[in-house]
């Protein structure tokens, strides 16, 4: 079958107005052009309504979505489990004077659910865990020194920013150090030179960084990390922000068999609703709770109430096994795909959070190309990142998907008769 | 020399004032009739400039055209300076040259070379009204597209900060246009970078702006890119971690010609 192309006129009027009003219109991961809209008339700019698997956007085209809003959406938008738990809690109170006793049991939630826990420490996004990470390391070590894995994406704050950012200094990064995934002998030559120095090693639980093959850890490597950090008295963290819950329920520590000292999670917490949390270990405690660290929002009660209903559903279906199933059965199907039409699709990370790229050239371009054609056809997918799977996603939406890929790359072919 | 708060330095604005800057000259007498008059009945001649502790490279003015060259070894007139900011203040207009050779030639610096230097300073930091003329305003923005673009690979291969740039930038050539008008080729090979003043053949990254008033605006940092890329008056593809870096350089060049 052929599947209708999408129009994005109100799209267009809507982003114009914005521009006038909104720096850049929509600025961050979901704008254009960090977004990687290419070419930014095939996409859509805002969205009208979400609801499990799908979004509809402002000119009422339906789309398989992929990205799941970079994450946050774990169970499928607006899951009626959720938002129920958020609804009563909101007629409780949410931003109070006092917090809400619910505070202590979602706490107590994600103390018995992350194996590395003995403690969570609430806020509001990705980054203000990290920092809050970074922190408690600094504080309980009196250490200045960090160490980056090359690639890494661990928030906004002038510290996860690098030196020829807009708006950082020297300074903020003075401290930084840098290392190559999965290159444990370069750690360990990184920690002696600055012996006594490193306050914290800091990585995502695998490679998933933007713009390259996702890697999973090398046999043995976070065994040896978790073994030095020890050794060597450095807080070792994992920004668990992104694959948080979609590996594991214990953490992505747990998944690849070692224990964080800290732990930060955010995005499948909630199903979309604000809150993330920085779990640790006992001995991290008291360093946590000498920061000076908060927020207006970060002890509100119905993210809490949401998050705990999120967790328990996540629980009860076993998310982590169904994401990994789903996630095989549709990148093994896209790889088939392409293969049927002449094309290398390269899919590599988790298959929860799967990354994808078309090798046939060495500039993405024809990735690109793919990608926008299934963009026009409802399957909102990404050319620059990693994707996400929801529990609401079926076998049906997963079969549509591949349908609508065949035919994108039938239409990539043809238009580059020149590789066939 | 290193400004405390721009973090600019000295060197690498004398590797901008010859690649990017006096480089531009070749433009220049391509495409301004103003220059090629300058030019006319000019006879063969070569003028080296000799950076101590800086860049070394040789203007040629040959049938009314000019062509820049690394090295001054070959030249008839030799321009030496004692160092990278005697030679900014050529530049600048702050400093003149005494030849170490080739006095003889005195009468072309004074009467050819310093009119086309004269020539590009009216037209990379024009008078608002001179934008007015359409026609100045479209070679002026030409020349400004080709110093920029050559100005990127200096500060990339220079400025301490462009080089954490470009050490981001994987090998490949981007391809840096104006559709439908200028084109550079920024080649990129172990994280050096190279520009050559030709349309890109076989990018692995692309960026083009959608026409010279826009490329203006930018350059004159009136707009962002940014958000011109969502309007779509920017467009990019490919190896966006190229372009994402270059872009970076971008804003260091806005720090050194400003």
């Amino acid at each position: 079958m052929s599947f209708p192309i999408y129009e994005h006129k109100v799209s267009r009027e809507l982003f114009d107005r914005a521009t006038k009003v909104i720096p850049s219109g929509v600025y961050g991961h979901l704008g254009p052009a960090e977004g990687n809209f290419i070419p930014v008339c095939d996409w859509p700019l805002f969205g009208d309504k979400a609801k499990g698997a799908y979004f509809w956007d402002v000119d009422g085209n339906k789309y398989i979505d992929y990205m799941c809003a970079y994450g946050p959406n774990v169970l499928g938008y607006c899951d009626k489990d959720v938002d129920a738990a958020a609804i009563a809690q909101s007629k409780l109170g949410n931003c109070t004077t006092s917090p809400s006793r619910i505070t202590v049991d979602f706490a107590e939630l994600m103390v018995d659910t992350v194996n590395c826990a003995d403690w969570a420490f609430f806020a509001k996004n990705g980054n203000d865990v990290t920092t809050a990470a970074i922190m408690t390391a600094r504080a309980a070590t009196h250490r200045k020194k960090i160490i980056f894995v090359n690639g890494f994406y661990h928030g906004v704050s002038p510290w996860t920013q690098k030196i020829d950012y807009p708006g950082v200094i020297p300074e903020d990064v003075a401290n930084n150090l840098y290392v190559d995934w999965n290159d444990f002998e370069a750690l360990e030559k990184l920690v002696a030179e600055n012996e006594g120095e490193i306050a914290a090693f800091i990585s995502t639980p695998y490679m998933h960084g933007n713009y390259r093959d996702n890697e999973t850890p090398a046999a043995g490597y976070w065994q040896k990390v978790r073994e030095l950090c020890t050794r060597k008295g450095i807080v070792l963290i994992v920004d668990d922000v992104r694959c948080g819950f979609r590996l594991d329920l214990a953490g992505s520590d747990h998944y690849y068999g070692f224990e964080a000292d800290l732990i930060c999670f955010c995005k499948a917490i909630a199903n979309g609703w604000n809150v993330s949390c920085l779990c640790g270990k006992e001995s991290l405690k008291g360093a946590v709770s000498s920061l000076s660290y908060t927020g207006s929002y970060w002890l509100s009660s119905v993210p809490f109430a949401a998050g705990m209903a999120c967790i328990n559903k996540m629980k009860e279906i076993d998310a982590p096994k169904l994401f990994r199933e789903k996630g095989l059965m549709l990148t093994n199907g896209l790889k088939d795909a392409a293969a049927n039409n002449g094309f290398d699709l390269v899919v590599s990370g988790e298959p929860a959070l799967f990354y994808l790229r078309i090798a046939n050239d060495d500039s993405m371009m024809l990735h690109q190309e793919w990608v926008a054609e299934c963009v026009k056809r409802g399957i909102f997918f990404s050319s620059h990142h990693n994707h996400f799977i929801n529990a609401a996603m079926s076998d049906k939406d997963i079969n549509l998907t591949l349908e609508v890929a065949d035919e994108a790359f039938k239409v990539v072919a043809a238009n580059h008769p020149e590789l066939f | 020399m290193k400004d405390p708060i721009t973090l600019t330095d000295s060197k690498t604005m004398a590797y901008i004032n010859m690649y990017a800057v006096l480089g531009t000259l070749e433009n220049l007498c391509e495409i301004d009739p103003v220059a090629s008059a300058i030019l006319s009945n000019q006879k063969p001649i070569s003028v080296g400039f000799d950076v101590a502790g800086g860049p070394k490279a040789t203007l040629y003015f040959k049938n009314g055209r000019c062509r820049m060259e690394q090295g001054c070894t070959d030249c008839d007139v030799k321009l030496p300076f004692s160092s990278c900011e005697k030679f900014n203040g050529l530049i600048d207009g702050t400093v003149t040259p005494i030849p170490s050779k080739g006095f003889q030639h005195i009468k072309f610096l004074l009467k050819v070379f310093t009119p086309l230097t004269d020539r590009l300073s009216a037209l990379m930091r024009p008078d608002p009204e001179d934008l007015k003329d359409r026609e100045f305003f479209e070679t002026s923005t030409k020349l400004m597209f080709y110093t920029i673009s050559v100005a990127l690979s200096q500060i990339a291969n220079n400025d301490e900060i462009g080089k954490f740039s470009a050490h981001l930038i994987p090998d490949g050539e981007i391809s840096f246009a104006i559709k439908d008008c200028v084109a550079a080729t920024i080649r990129v090979k172990d994280h050096r970078l190279v520009t050559l003043k030709q349309k890109c053949e076989k990018p692995r990254a692309a960026m083009e702006f959608d026409n010279l008033d826009l490329a203006r605006d930018l350059f004159d940092g009136k707009v962002n890119a940014v958000a011109c890329i969502g309007e779509g008056t920017i467009t990019m593809k490919g190896m966006i971690n190229m372009i994402d870096n270059l872009n970076r350089i971008l804003d260091r060049v806005a720090i050194y010609l400003a």
